[in-house]
């Protein structure tokens, strides 16, 4: 028997080169973003920078329209989570609860458009747009955004929704409920952690999607963060790397934070799902 | 309070018939028990009067009023599943005060309403607790006091002690009889359980693939078995049968069983000599012969429970379970008569298993 410390230690020798794999691309990102522009590509590379520029992040914003981007990434997540999930909740609901015919039709449909990358796609869908005279116009994100992630978040909800119990809203309507208000009040609290999950998984589908925003948005004012930050990397003579990275981490890390700090509440929701 | 009717009632799932036409008359005040095999149909028909399930044909009715199609909502009758269902995001206080919540009735009155169920089910240290952290015993009274709080006309109550242990079972099992007693609210009870059948109802229901097999008190059900089901199901151990040919001789009636044997019986009425028969007779119903009456049987097993000794035998080839309250000292192997008292002995018809 090993002891526990020991045991714990040999796992992380054997985790070590996945986890330097994983965290070395962030590390260059933290340290380009805060090093003085002089110090970007010295030689030999070091870890090490001479001040921590804050400024990197102001000059950055200004340079690169960051908060514009950034209002456009957070409609176009916001919006398309918003309707995905607004759709995606009665879709489950009935899929778990009525019985209609070709369920099992439906469900196989869906499973196969997960199997579909929105890549071979694009074109049919900037023609579609197009149509639509919506190119240049972040709904187009938010309509295709929200459609992509449809199948998931259904499919995810409707075996969640398949774990909460029937009885507890046929005991709301025997207590004098009608179905919408068992819906309200019995239901949907119970639903939370399955509709707070999906929700997270749409928000940051939609918050990196780079290959459709590119696609869509042709002016520079509409660009989301992804798009916006290559602009800055693509077709230029002279990159300025400690702003791309700098933006970078301002794109990525709140969010990040955000959604570990989510994801707590969501543990207890789970335990608040349980029934007996 | 109310009456509730059950008129002809069938259910169908698809195209398979799972009732076949039920008829019932529960009055009101009165504590009728469904008991039947699993898979019968008494939840089918439990959630049926709850407005859970279609009626596929018939009706049902609470008091004068035909509620086929009225939605659960508005048939004013309380519920408690078998699981419970207790809404898990909710105190027990909130709970329980749900439905009154939902009728938006005053504050004062609910709290005074809760407050009274609680006392009485012993739950007003818990009212603030969450389902989650009750035991088993207490979350049934939580769905108990969610029923009681509302004055409903009807209680049903689907297998409520089904989750509960042996022990805890016979005390709820109590309460929920004194609860009916002090409040006289008609109620519909589904169990699979006899005893808790015997012990609990005024009425008993009992139920076999979708038919009802008898109506009647506890005892109408114990002394007088319409049939061989309700005979088997009923009493614990339960009746003994043995198969036989009735016949007569020098006045008197008996049973011929296939090694030869006679067991007397009262002459019948019904039944004619030559008749293919079930005889039955219950294990706390057999007496030690007294010289040769009687019939042999053949000692296996002997178990003293206490109050009373099992002893397992066999007669005419077939298992025979007698009960004496006396203290006789039995051996296995041994050979005893027994005998029967003449108005304590069942006949059914062999074909039908009707009562003769
Ligand atoms: N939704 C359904 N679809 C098809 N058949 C069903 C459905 N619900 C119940 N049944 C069938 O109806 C029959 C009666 O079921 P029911 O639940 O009423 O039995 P029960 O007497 O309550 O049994 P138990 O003691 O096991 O609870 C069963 O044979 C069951 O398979
Ligand atoms: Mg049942």
């Amino acid at each position: 028997m090993m002891s526990k410390a020991k045991r714990s230690i040999l796992y992380w020798i054997i985790l070590a080169p996945l986890v330097v794999v994983i965290l070395f691309p962030f590390a260059v990102m933290f340290v380009t973003a805060v090093r003085p522009r002089d110090e970007l590509f010295v030689y030999p590379p070091t870890w090490g920078f001479s001040e921590f520029r804050w400024e990197n992040f102001a000059e950055m914003w200004v340079k690169t329209n960051f908060g514009g981007a950034l209002l456009n990434s957070l409609y176009v997540s916001i919006t398309a989570t918003s309707a995905a999930l607004i759709l995606s909740i009665p879709a489950a609901y009935a899929m778990s609860r009525y019985r209609f015919a070709g369920k099992g039709l439906y469900k196989n449909f869906l499973l196969m458009t997960q199997m579909m990358s929105p890549i071979v796609l694009v074109l049919g869908l900037f023609r579609l747009m197009m149509t639509l005279g919506l190119v240049n116009d972040l709904n187009s994100l938010v309509i295709t955004y929200a459609a992509f992630n449809m199948a998931f978040t259904i499919w995810m909800l409707q075996s969640y929704f398949n774990s909460i119990p029937r009885d507890l809203e046929e005991a709301a309507w025997m207590d004098g409920a009608s179905h919408l208000t068992s819906l309200i009040r019995i239901f949907l609290p119970l639903a939370v952690p399955a509709i707070v999950v999906t929700a997270i998984f749409t928000f940051i589908n939609s918050w990196n999607e780079f290959v459709l925003a590119l696609t869509m948005m042709r002016s520079s004012e509409d660009f989301t963060l992804p798009v916006q930050i290559y602009s800055q990397v693509a077709g230029r003579y002279q990159v300025e790397w400690h702003h791309v990275m700098a933006g970078t981490v301002l794109a990525t890390v709140p969010v990040a934070i955000l959604f570990s700090w989510l994801q707590r509440y969501l543990i207890r929701g789970m335990a608040l799902g349980a029934v007996k | 309070m109310s009456s509730v009717t059950i008129r002809g009632v069938k259910k169908r799932y698809g195209a398979m018939p799972i009732l076949h036409g039920i008829d019932l008359e529960i009055r009101d005040q009165e504590f009728v028990v469904l008991v039947g095999p699993s898979g019968c149909g008494k939840s089918t028909l439990l959630r049926m009067i709850a407005g859970l399930e279609t009626v596929s044909s018939g009706d049902i009715l609470i008091g004068e009023r035909v509620i086929n199609d009225v939605p659960p909502k508005s048939r004013d009758i309380a519920m408690v599943f078998q699981n419970y269902a207790l809404y898990p995001h909710m105190s027990v206080y909130e709970n329980m005060s749900f439905s009154l919540r939902l009728r938006r009735q005053a504050k004062e009155i609910i709290d005074r309403k809760v407050r009274e169920a609680a006392e009485i089910l012993n739950l007003t240290k818990f009212l603030d607790r969450s389902p989650r952290q009750l035991s088993g015993g207490q979350r049934q009274r939580v769905a108990m006091g969610r029923a009681l709080v509302r004055d409903a006309e009807v209680f049903l109550f689907d297998e409520p002690l089904s989750n509960l242990d042996a022990k805890l079972r016979v005390v709820m099992r109590t309460e929920i009889k004194a609860l009916h007693q002090r409040l006289k609210t008609t109620s519909v009870y589904v169990t699979h359980d006899q005893i808790e059948a015997m012990t609990m109802a005024d009425r008993i229901v009992v139920m076999n693939a979708g038919r009802i097999e008898q109506i009647g008190t506890p005892l109408e059900l114990y002394d007088t078995p319409a049939n061989l089901f309700v005979a088997d199901f009923i009493g614990s151990p339960s009746m003994n049968v043995i198969r036989g040919v009735l016949g007569a001789e020098a006045g008197r009636a008996f049973v011929e069983l296939p090694d030869g044997a006679r067991l007397f019986v009262p002459a019948m009425a019904s039944g004619k000599p030559g008749q293919k028969v079930v005889f039955g007779a219950r294990p706390e119903h057999c007496a030690l012969a007294q010289g040769d009456a009687g019939v042999a049987v053949q000692v296996e097993v002997v178990e003293p429970t206490g109050a009373n000794i099992q002893v397992y035998t066999k007669l005419a080839g077939a298992p025979f379970c007698a009960i004496f309250t006396e203290r006789h000292d039995f051996r296995p192997g041994q050979t005893i008569r027994l005998d029967f008292p003449a108005n304590k002995i069942h006949l059914f018809d062999a074909e039908t298993g009707a009562r003769l």
